[in-house]
């Protein structure tokens, strides 16, 4: 079962999860240096300052979750919970089970939970932490062009999970895709818009 | 308790009226009254106290000429199906969250994007999550008009594909994208211009061309999509874009006309009075006391605002006529600042857009 959008930091810091934290701290400064060395040496335009923006807030938040053993294993097992959360709710849709909903609304409190206190709420905290602050040089200027930056980002995973779940405001649409394009061509024609 | 059980009692809800009712949102790309069908306390659900006969409801149906479209046939037609009544009396009678029928939204949300109600397409896309596919191909579509040299339909193109974009940043849920051109305008003149040439106006032919894309189209995708078509079609294609979006910029042609005028006046008289006026600045300060320089913006915008503040005058235009941001400047006179009319007289953008026409129309260049 895909995980994707519940946003790893392991893989972040191109780590595995029986990582120590020396490992965490090493990476980080490395994949953090690398990233000042790179923007230092583009010229910043509004996209790419987004880019990077997000990028140093991903590894500020890696390195902020992953470095104290307590923040890590609580971080750890929502993400699993959310996960399997997620397992149990399409389980439930599969076999019809009148649960159904009732999981769908408890995954979906959970998953909600889980970006906003792991994308959001970690990556600016991390930004005000003395040694992410010496790193990345991040001051309240970022703060306040991020804050923007990781709701998009957020909403983003989200929508990726979304996608790959099941129908629930909605009955699942069958779509044919060759009579789409032929109803967007006859409302082309139309001189109405 | 007793209240709701009387209601189960008596209450019988006529499903041809359940149908036109649905027939009539879809039909006029209404998500909202399409949802509002299938909600709690819709009149359509036997539980609700509410009831189609109300007065409040009577908009749900369709008048008597709408009953005649062909095209509130076909919803109706298709609502009306005995598969589909089953469906929706069957999500009307339980008791949770109703599930919409997908096949209708899709009839929905092309209802919508015919009927240029943009932000109800995308939320309906959106559901069935189809909303960044339909971009794309309107988005293709589009660029092959314009390949072909069907700008008109090029514009169509452009016009629903940015209407079907989203913000997820917005607060507190994602919604469609919706235009902001008061805010946008505001933004393209936050700094004072240090220099004529620093005026949007004052631009050459491509750099406006670009900024005024940027401006009007809303979409970064769509604007990379256009910038590397040929100037006479980008130009083209700001054209029509323009007077599709402002039927009213025929209106707007004859104000800035006026306020042309009026600002060209303002420096002729003083010429008279003083030679040494180095500018139309220095002259409108010299003549204050006597004439209202806002009336300037005034004439711009066709009416006055209390207060007058440049800012307002700025946020008004660019709500009533979002092209006409492109083409003013701030302006200071004495202790006030004014907006006034800003082009370069030889330029193509405002030239194709019609605010050259006459010699009595020529901005002032100081």
């Amino acid at each position: 079962m895909s995980d994707e959008g519940y946003v790893n930091y392991f893989e972040i810091l191109e780590l595995d999860e029986s990582a120590k934290p020396g490992e965490v701290r090493k990476n980080y400064k490395r994949m953090m240096k690398n990233l000042v060395m790179e923007i230092a040496r583009v010229e910043i335009t509004e996209e790419r300052r987004a880019h990077y923006l997000l990028e140093m807030a991903k590894l500020n938040a890696a390195f902020y979750i992953l470095r104290n053993t307590a923040t890590r294993e609580t971080y750890w097992s929502k993400r699993q919970e959310v996960v399997a959360l997620e397992a149990q709710w399409r389980e439930a849709v599969k076999q019809g089970s009148p649960e159904g909903d009732a999981k769908r609304r408890a995954f979906d409190g959970q998953c909600r939970d889980f970006l906003s206190e792991y994308v959001e709420e970690a990556m600016l905290a991390a930004g005000r932490d003395p040694d992410c602050v010496e790193a990345s040089h991040w001051d309240p200027a970022h703060e306040r062009h991020a804050s923007r930056i990781l709701r998009h980002y957020r909403h983003d995973l989200y929508r990726r999970i979304l996608e790959r779940l099941p129908y629930v405001e909605v009955t699942p649409p069958q779509i044919d895709w060759a009579e789409r394009e032929q109803t967007a061509a006859a409302i082309l024609a139309e001189t109405g818009n | 308790m007793a209240k709701k059980a009387a209601a189960l009692d008596i209450k019988n809800v006529d499903p041809h009226e359940i149908a036109s009712a649905l027939a009539k949102a879809m039909c006029e790309g209404d998500i909202v009254n399409f949802r509002l069908i299938f909600m709690p306390f819709s009149p359509a659900r036997k539980t609700s106290t509410e009831s189609f006969d109300m007065p409040k409801y009577a908009y749900l149906q369709p008048g008597d000429t709408q009953q005649r479209d062909p095209r509130f046939q076909q919803c109706l037609a298709m609502v009306e199906r005995a598969e589909m009544m089953n469906f929706i009396q069957s999500e009307l009678d339980a008791n949770r969250p109703a599930q919409l029928p997908s096949e209708l939204l899709l009839a929905l949300a092309d209802h919508a994007v015919r009927e240029g109600k943009f932000t109800n397409a995308a939320q309906a896309c959106e559901l069935l999550r189809i909303r960044p596919r339909m971009q794309q191909i309107f988005y293709e579509q589009a660029d092959a008009a314009l390949d072909a040299g069907d700008v008109a339909k090029g514009v169509r193109g452009y016009r629903i594909a940015t209407g079907l974009a989203y913000d997820y940043a917005a607060f507190p849920e994602p919604l469609p994208a919706t235009p902001d051109y008061q805010t946008r305008a505001l933004v393209m003149h936050a700094d004072y211009p240090q220099d004529i040439m620093d005026c949007v106006g004052m631009q050459d032919t491509e750099p406006m061309i670009e900024t005024a894309l940027n401006y009007l189209l809303l979409e970064p995708e769509a604007v990379a999509r256009l910038e590397k078509r040929p100037v006479e079609i980008r130009l083209a294609f700001l054209t029509e874009w323009v007077r599709r979006q402002d039927p009213r910029w025929d209106t707007f042609k004859q104000q800035y006309k006026e306020a042309c005028a009026l600002a060209t006046a303002f420096g002729k008289r003083l010429e008279g009075q003083q030679e040494d006026a180095k500018d139309l600045a220095g002259a409108i300060e010299e003549q204050q006391q006597s004439d209202d320089p806002r009336s300037i913006a005034a004439a711009l915008l066709g009416r006055t605002i209390g207060g007058g503040e440049w800012w307002q005058y700025l946020k008004e235009l660019a709500c009533e006529h979002p092209a006409s941001a492109l083409f003013v400047a701030r302006q200071a006179v004495g202790d006030i600042e004014i907006l006034l009319p800003r082009r370069r007289s030889d330029s193509a953008v405002a030239r194709a857009l019609g605010l050259c026409a006459g010699a009595a129309s020529d901005a002032p260049s100081s």
